[in-house]
């Protein structure tokens, strides 16, 4: 038994040597490149990594990417400060990369970097730049939601009562709230929080398990991004009992927010980052967006994704994305209401 | 000579401390953090409505499931060890199986076949299932070292089974339901996968959101302090339970003696609770997920799963093998009899591992990112790995130590044995198959560990865990199945040896003694 103990022992320790050599030599020999760049992606690897191997084909240059969620990543950065390895962040919000932004560590982009993309959709220090767009909407059961809101302060009536889902952790709501605060003030906010809350609005940690529950039956209505209809549907393979709907226009419940890049301050590689910028900003590959993950190009006067209408005509309210970077007072807000 | 023993005992605290500071790296970092808010903040933050309520369902669940454990738990390892069953051993290592499977993983496979599954119930279903396993891997292993002497004057004083059960077998096994309660308890304290798919929001929850929405640093840390509190108040209710040291003499000579009850009732009822459990732990997720399997279009990248399996095993076994290294000085000292620091130190490794891995991620972050080189290297990854799961080794250590004999100790020291050497000659045999089952406890916890991985692996390295994270993250549950099914299937592996030597030792006597049963 305790021979057998022992080579058992040396057994494992061998196998374990055995295998950390070979985890070791992979990471080596995808290093071997004469340039490779760091990028930390929110953005999950399904929909961004075949656009990011086109590049790394187009410009021969290795990326080695980190996935997690944009706002972990921001806080990765954050602790990491001028010690990170990133030389890009692709954020799936604009609020991720303001909050990194504020710290000053991602660099001021020359104008030769996104020129192609509306300026609406750009920070205006340049410390990012858009790269897709995607609308705020409510998601709903068109068999149950017989009476459509027409703006989210309709959300709080008695009729949608137990029925509403909404996602208070994720980045999108919040970038929702704060321009929310903007527009009409936080006592305005706080007030409509604190109904939404009491009209029992149920909370999800996700955009797309709020789909799936309107999906399921549990809920009949929730405020999501437009794209999580596709995504969710394509994860289950069939089509899904829920629509995309648009409050009036101007309403900011139809707030347009991006997804973006911003290139590290302390990255010493900034010229083939902007290289990349400007690959992924391009009009063939904004084209792509539109077409392989269903999100809206950020170049005026391109196609919308199908079925989608045109980011023009969505009645989206007029805000200020760089004005959402400050989600610190929402998030006070968020927490002061009970919904975080 | 005792100068020498004076000097190592000094050297042991030393290192015991070493160790301290380096598993207090992220109770440190939350104080950091949390320091940068005011007074008043702090005060408004803790005193809302919210946190009493978040505060109230960590508590309720905590409870439930503990409960839980110590009832179900305890009797899964009895009947396992004293009721006569059909292979016994198969039965162990389906029960301990669900180790392997992430709570997330338990949630969305129940979710899938109950769409309308949440609340605080769910989640407590959904943790007993998932943390059952720690209570009956140490109730069981406990079960094995009891004095049978003890059993042969209970009966030669004419007590009933069960009051031989009661009153001489469970106050052995007492201080091991504890640490089973403990481990399953603290691992409820940190879970975040299974509470949050299932809409309950318990202090980790809280503290996960508040990281994660806000960069608000500092909220998050104030919870977490406060979570760190809500442990150190479990684990002082822990010492209760455990009651006084029980002195056993620890023979294990007497192993071979021992015959299971052959009673056709205490068998069915013994075989369908152990049936039911598997049943919801074991067959019906991966039922769930071989279907999924089975049902996705997308067809398995071969490649990517080999060396997303590779990584995943060698990182948690170094991790594993890292924290039984930084559990040996304590270890020692415990060995050589307890005193105030060694409590101490204990507690606060057990205390810290209610930490949920968001923060020992960024904390590790934080001081990793000045290292260089190591930053994002499968190094510090192990390291994260043996620091969250270091309380996993020391509690089945220090209660593995605890049952050797006091008197087989006396008896080394009057034949002039030096503590040290009764600790290595002695004391340490004697208890390393218990220890290793601590050493295996942290390799099958981090090898599906996801917070803290995805923020330390090396760029670009995916493990198992990280994979199902990244199918599920946008709904391609399919994606994550074989992911899933892999990690128990190499999880099983080391479950199964574990259980191997003494099962086996105890099979061949029954074969031997198939016709004198009915001892007990």
């Amino acid at each position: 038994m305790k021979k057998s103990f022992l080579a058992a022992s040396v057994g494992a320790i061998a196998l374990v040597i055995g295998s950390l050599t070979w985890v070791a030599t992979q990471s080596e020999s995808a290093g071997e490149k004469v340039e490779e760049l760091t990028i930390y992606s929110g953005r999950s690897e399904e929909f961004i990594a075949p656009f990011l191997a086109r590049w790394e084909q187009e410009s021969g240059i290795t990326l080695n990417v980190r996935y997690g969620d944009s706002a972990e990543l921001a806080a990765q950065i954050l602790e990491e400060g001028k010690n990170s390895p990133a030389d890009l962040f692709l954020s799936q919000d604009a609020g991720a990369l303001g909050a990194v932004a504020t710290a000053g560590l991602l660099s001021k982009l020359p104008a030769s970097v996104g020129q192609l993309i509306e300026s609406q959709f750009i920070a205006q220090d340049r410390s990012w730049i858009g790269v897709t767009g995607r609308a705020r909407v409510f998601a709903y059961n068109p068999e149950a939601v017989t009476t459509l809101p027409l703006s989210i302060t309709d959300l709080t009536k008695n009729i949608y009562r137990g029925k509403i889902g909404i996602a208070p952790s994720n980045e999108s709501f919040q970038a929702f709230v704060t321009a929310l605060i903007n527009e009409k003030g936080e006592a305005f906010a706080q007030k409509w929080l604190t109904n939404l809350k009491k009209n029992d609005a149920k909370i999800y940690l996700k955009n797309s398990a709020i789909v799936e529950a309107i999906d399921q039956g549990e809920i009949d209505l929730g405020l999501v991004n437009h794209y999580y209809l596709w995504e969710v549907s394509t994860a289950l393979g069939r089509a899904i009992n829920v629509k995309n709907g648009y409050f009036n226009p101007g309403d900011i419940g139809n707030l347009i927010n991006v997804s973006g890049a911003g290139v590290l301050a302390t990255s010493k590689k900034q010229a083939s980052v902007e290289e990349l910028i400007n690959f992924l900003t391009s009009k063939t590959i904004q084209d792509l967006f539109v077409e392989q993950t269903h999100e809206y190009s950020l170049i005026a006067g391109t196609s919308s994704p199908q079925d989608l209408p045109d980011l023009k005509k969505i009645g989206a309210p007029q805000v200020d994305l760089g004005e959402l970077v400050n989600i610190q007072r929402t998030q006070d807000l968020l927490i002061k209401v009970g919904l975080l | 000579m005792k100068t020498g023993s004076k000097l190592n005992a000094l050297g042991l605290k030393v290192l015991v401390g070493l160790v301290l500071l380096l598993i207090m790296q992220p109770l440190l970092y939350l104080i950091i953090r949390a320091s940068e808010k005011s007074g008043a903040q702090i005060i408004a933050l803790l005193t809302r409505e919210k946190t009493v309520e978040v505060l109230a369902i960590t508590l309720s669940l905590l409870a439930i499931v503990v409960t839980i454990n110590i009832l179900v738990g305890t009797a899964i390892a009895a009947g396992l060890h004293y009721v006569k069953i059909p292979y016994p051993r198969l039965f162990l290592v389906a029960t301990i199986l669900p180790l392997a499977i992430p709570s997330y993983v338990f949630t969305y496979t129940w979710r899938a076949l109950f769409p309308s599954m949440q609340g605080l119930w769910a989640a407590a279903f959904i943790l007993a299932l998932s943390t059952m396993p720690y209570m009956i891997l140490t109730v069981f292993t406990a079960f094995q070292k009891i004095d049978l002497a003890l059993i042969e004057v209970g009966r030669s004083l004419g007590l009933s089974k069960v009051a031989i059960f009661s009153r001489i077998i469970l106050p052995q096994v007492r201080r091991s339901i504890s640490a089973g309660a403990l481990l399953s308890g603290l691992y409820v304290l940190s879970d975040f996968g299974a509470v949050s798919l299932l809409n309950v929001e318990t202090l980790t929850v809280s503290i996960q959101n508040l990281f994660k929405s806000s960069y608000d640093r500092g909220a998050a840390s104030i919870i977490g302090i406060l979570l760190f509190l809500a442990a150190a108040i479990f684990i002082s209710f822990e010492t209760r339970l455990k009651g006084r040291d029980f002195e056993t003499r620890g023979n294990e000579g007497f192993q071979n003696s021992i015959r299971r009850v052959d009673r056709s009732a205490l068998s069915a009822l013994t075989m369908s609770v152990l049936a039911g459990y598997i049943i919801c732990a074991v067959i019906l997720p991966l039922y769930v997920l071989i279907s999924r399997f089975l049902a996705n279009p997308t067809a398995v990248e071969v490649s990517d799963l080999v060396s997303a399996a590779a990584s995943t095993v060698s990182v948690a076994a170094l991790g594993a093998l890292i924290a039984f290294v930084l559990s040996l000085p304590l270890a020692f000292l415990i060995s050589q009899g307890k005193g105030r620091f060694t409590t101490f130190s204990e507690r606060s490794i057990l205390i810290s591992h209610a930490l949920p891995g968001v923060v020992v991620g960024l904390a590790l972050v934080s001081f990793g990112s000045r290292l260089g080189g190591l930053y994002q290297s499968i190094y510090l990854l192990a390291f994260a790995y043996a620091v969250l799961f270091l309380a996993k080794s020391v509690a089945s250590t220090s209660s593995s130590l605890a049952l050797v004999s006091p008197q087989l100790k006396e008896v080394a020291s009057t034949l002039g044995k030096s503590r040290a050497k009764i600790a290595t000659e002695v004391v340490f045999p004697i208890a390393l198959p218990s220890m290793s089952l601590g050493i295996l406890l942290v390799f099958l916890t981090a090898m599906k560990e996801l917070p803290a991985t995805l923020m330390l692996r090396p760029t670009g390295m995916d493990t198992l865990a990280t994979q199902i994270w990244s199918a599920a993250s946008i709904s391609r549950f399919n994606e994550a199945a074989p992911y899933a099914l892999i990690l128990v299937a190499i999880a099983a592996i080391p479950t199964f040896i574990l259980t191997l030597p003494r099962a086996s030792k105890r099979e061949d006597t029954e074969n031997e003694n198939e016709k004198k049963v009915r001892i007990l």
